[in-house]
């Protein structure tokens, strides 16, 4: 059977993954892109590892600026 | 007559307690020591000319980061239009191609951040991630520090710099792709790096 995230339109590359990854850090993203993202992390362990890695910059920014 | 005096001294000195929190910011942001400087003292001085518009209902911190993000984009805006790029917006673009290979994926596997909000109680994290910071091309780490220190959404950061929504993205994704980089350095899954 093929799977979905075979299918061309579908699946993306781990840089195109990785924009959304960002974009999603700053605006909500539409469905489709929602989709695709969400598809390419269940098959991807480097994107996976860069989301983490992007919420971890998040939190960080946001520690540092409580600091003294 | 004397009380009056008492209050006004008092009321600066609030404000001044903030200088040091100010200042950590603003040079972040404005990379110039001096200009930071001259900057938060500007900050200062014109939160005190208006501290009767001060209502209290956010704290003084917050009211006075706001003072400073319009001081900060004023002078971004200045600095800008004085030096502009010679092709704008594409500082760091090699960098990030070269993440990549040919086919679009990661030619070298990302690190595992196995708990950010234990990862973010480190100071030397913090440490790490702010010097990494201050090592992304200039107006990439401005952007991003306006996005991420002030929380100012992409919207108004278009409007406020007069860039388009594509470009601040495009910008933004650079900022977070370079620090990444940076951090796989020493920062994510290490100890603390020095």
């Amino acid at each position: 059977m093929r799977s979905l995230a075979r299918q061309p339109m579908i699946r993306i590359s781990c840089q195109q993954a990785s924009l959304l990854l960002s974009q999603q850090q700053d605006e909500s993203l539409t469905l489709g892109k929602r989709l695709r993202l969400r598809l390419h992390l269940m098959y991807c362990d480097a994107c996976t590892n860069v989301s983490r890695q992007f919420a971890a910059l998040r939190l960080a920014m946001m520690r540092w600026r409580e600091r003294d | 007559m004397a009380t009056e005096v008492i209050d006004s001294t008092l009321d600066f000195r609030m404000l001044a307690e903030h200088r040091l929190y100010l200042m950590k910011v603003a040079r972040l942001q404005l990379r110039d020591e001096h200009l930071a400087e001259d900057c938060v003292s500007d900050v200062l001085t014109q939160a005190y000319e208006k501290r009767a518009s001060f209502r209290g209902g956010s704290s003084l911190r917050t009211w006075l980061t706001a003072i400073l993000k319009n001081r900060i984009i004023d002078l971004l805006r200045k600095q800008w239009r004085e030096q502009p790029l010679e092709v704008p917006g594409d500082e760091g673009e090699g960098a990030i191609e070269r993440m990549f290979d040919a086919s679009g994926h990661y030619a070298h596997m990302p690190s595992e951040v196995r708990d950010p909000a234990e990862l973010c109680q480190q100071d030397g994290f913090l440490a790490a991630v702010q010097r990494c910071v201050d090592m992304l091309p200039k107006r990439i780490g401005q952007v991003f520090v306006l996005r991420e220190v002030f929380g100012t959404e992409t919207k108004d950061i278009c409007k406020d710099l007069d860039l388009t929504t594509s470009n601040v993205w495009v910008q933004l994704y650079r900022a977070r792709m370079m620090l990444r980089t940076c951090l796989e350095r020493g920062g994510f899954g290490h100890a603390q790096p020095r």
